[in-house]
């Protein structure tokens, strides 16, 4: 499959977990387009990486800070912002399982650690009036799992509400800012989840992968998405090819959502 | 301007309503990325077109399934079928100015010409198991204005139930189908419909204008689409890169939307 060469020629990229799965993915494409990447996460586990790697946990204030700071001293801008971190380390079990804790470490996870680092970048996009913000969400988002992941669906809600906002307020500076929605992907930290769940329930994860795609009302392409997938739409909607598009959610779920909207 | 990749090279592309507007400028992107591309209107532009033409009037059921043996026959199966053709006849003046006949009219250009269509060309991407469908949607489908272009908008909300549901069915037999919805587009028609609206209103068409866009609650990005911009999502959501991509409504409207 060819693709689109150096779209993305000049562009500085920041993504952050982009040490695997969809983050990587990310990575990779805006590399291949031909972006200068930046990734961050918190530590570089398998010590290799093509990109440049500064080390991050985005729930620290002064980590944030730091990252920013690098980002524009090393580069003088950024042009691309990539937030793809989240996840859920709470218990699967429905609403009464869930503790504060569970609830703050979703919170910060999937929603704050956005807001800062945005908060730490974005006025340099408005400054030089432009750049593109992408914050990866999930169909939970929309589509809430009670059973399996209730916290995360939650604050991925929240998560889109706050990216709408922000759009509204810096479209006019020239500032895109999107919301990309993925159903289920494969990826290890879906493994992980899978069989976590899984142990919950007692089934294994083959098993428990259809238990929730069942329960999201099945997968009318009838299987998970690729990282690679998630990818390359976000390659789109970074490039300037996508450039009357901001304030909105794009789902990507192989048809998952029940719902036209 | 780089080469596009040539990542519909091989592949039979259908546009309805292909010879202006956001129709053509699908159609020209689609031909960049090797697509051998087939529109249709009901007469040939005056202009020299890039692409395969065939004239029809899909609010006609006859026309429609004229054509789909003729294609066959020239091109062989169509891969990707853009459903553009869309647009209103009907006056201003709010719900009491709509007649019964406008109401017909919307729902047969916006709704039904895509109904009849998709029911022609799928049989053919159900054999083949592979194909992509896009409905042209509209912002107001989601998003209804009622002084002008009340019933296109509900001609367009359920011509995105249509789809989904359309895909619902047949997203299992390897067939994506998804909408996209515009906000308010730079074409002729765009400028037309403005003029008309300023004629009969006796307001300039600046005043018009900005009306229509205060209706929708502004643009944030502060102006409309280019036709281009349109042409680049549906040029993606044909491509294997969106493989993954069915079932949805893209909205690009510069952020007018105001809900999630």
């Amino acid at each position: 499959m060819k693709k689109t060469e150096k779209e993305l020629q000049g562009k500085i990229a920041l993504v952050t977990g982009g040490t695997k799965g969809i983050g990587k993915a990310i990575a990779d494409e805006l590399a291949h387009l031909g972006a200068t990447v930046i990734v961050s996460a918190r530590s570089l586990q398998d010590g290799n990486l093509e990109y440049e790697f500064i080390a991050a946990d985005l729930s620290q204030s002064e980590d944030i800070k730091q990252l920013a700071n690098k980002i524009i001293q090393q580069y003088g801008t950024l042009d691309i912002l990539i937030n793809n971190v989240g996840g859920t380390s709470a218990p699967a079990g429905g609403f009464s399982v869930l503790s504060d804790e569970d609830w703050e470490k979703d919170l910060q996870l999937n929603l704050l650690a956005a807001i800062k680092l945005d908060k730490a970048l974005v006025p340099s996009m408005i400054e030089r009036s432009t750049g593109v913000v992408i914050h990866i969400s999930s169909l939970n988002g929309k589509l809430p799992l009670y059973a399996s992941n209730f916290s995360y669906g939650v604050t991925k809600a929240a998560l889109n509400n706050y990216s709408k906002a922000l759009a509204d307020e810096v479209a006019s500076k020239g500032v895109r800012v999107i919301t990309v929605s993925p159903g289920m992907v494969k990826t290890t930290a879906m493994e992980t989840f899978l069989n976590s769940y899984g142990a919950s329930i007692g089934k294994n994860m083959e098993e428990t992968a259809q238990l929730v795609m069942d329960s999201l009302g099945g997968v009318p392409m009838n299987r998970l998405a690729q990282p690679q997938e998630i990818a390359n739409l976000i390659g789109f909607l970074v490039s300037s090819k996508a450039s009357y598009i901001t304030g909105t959610n794009y789902v990507i779920d192989g048809g998952t959502i029940p719902t036209t909207i | 301007m780089e080469k596009l990749a040539q990542e519909l090279a091989g592949k039979v592309a259908l546009v309805t309503g292909g010879t202006k507007g956001i129709g053509k400028a699908i159609a020209d992107r689609l031909l960049e990325a090797g697509a051998q591309v087939i529109v249709t209107a009901r007469r040939h532009p005056e202009e020299k077109l890039k692409h395969h033409f065939i004239a029809a009037d899909l609010t006609i059921a006859s026309d429609t399934v004229k054509i789909v043996p003729e294609i066959s026959k020239q091109f062989g199966a169509v891969d990707i079928l853009v459903n553009n053709m869309g647009g209103s006849t009907s006056p201003s003046g709010g719900f009491g100015a709509l007649s019964d006949q406008d109401w017909e009219n919307d729902l047969q250009l916006n709704l039904q010409s895509s109904i009849r269509i998709d029911r022609a060309i799928l049989p053919q991407m159900v054999e083949k198991k592979s194909g992509v469908i896009i409905h042209i949607s509209s912002l107001t489908g989601v998003l209804p204005v009622y002084e002008s272009l009340g019933a296109y908008a509900v001609a367009k909300a359920a011509l995105n139930n249509y789809s989904k549901s359309l895909s619902k069915e047949f997203s299992p037999k390897g067939i994506r189908i998804a909408a996209v919805s515009p906000g308010m587009v730079k074409t002729e028609t765009m400028d037309s419909y403005l003029h008309s609206l300023s004629d009969t209103s006796g307001s300039s068409v600046e005043e018009v204008t900005q009306n229509l866009i205060n209706s929708l609650g502004g643009i944030p990005m502060g102006r409309m689409a280019n036709p281009e911009e349109i042409a680049e999502l549906v040029g993606f959501l044909v491509s294997p890169r969106a493989s993954y991509i069915t079932g949805v409504n893209y909205i690009i409207d510069g952020g007018t939307n105001p809900s999630l």
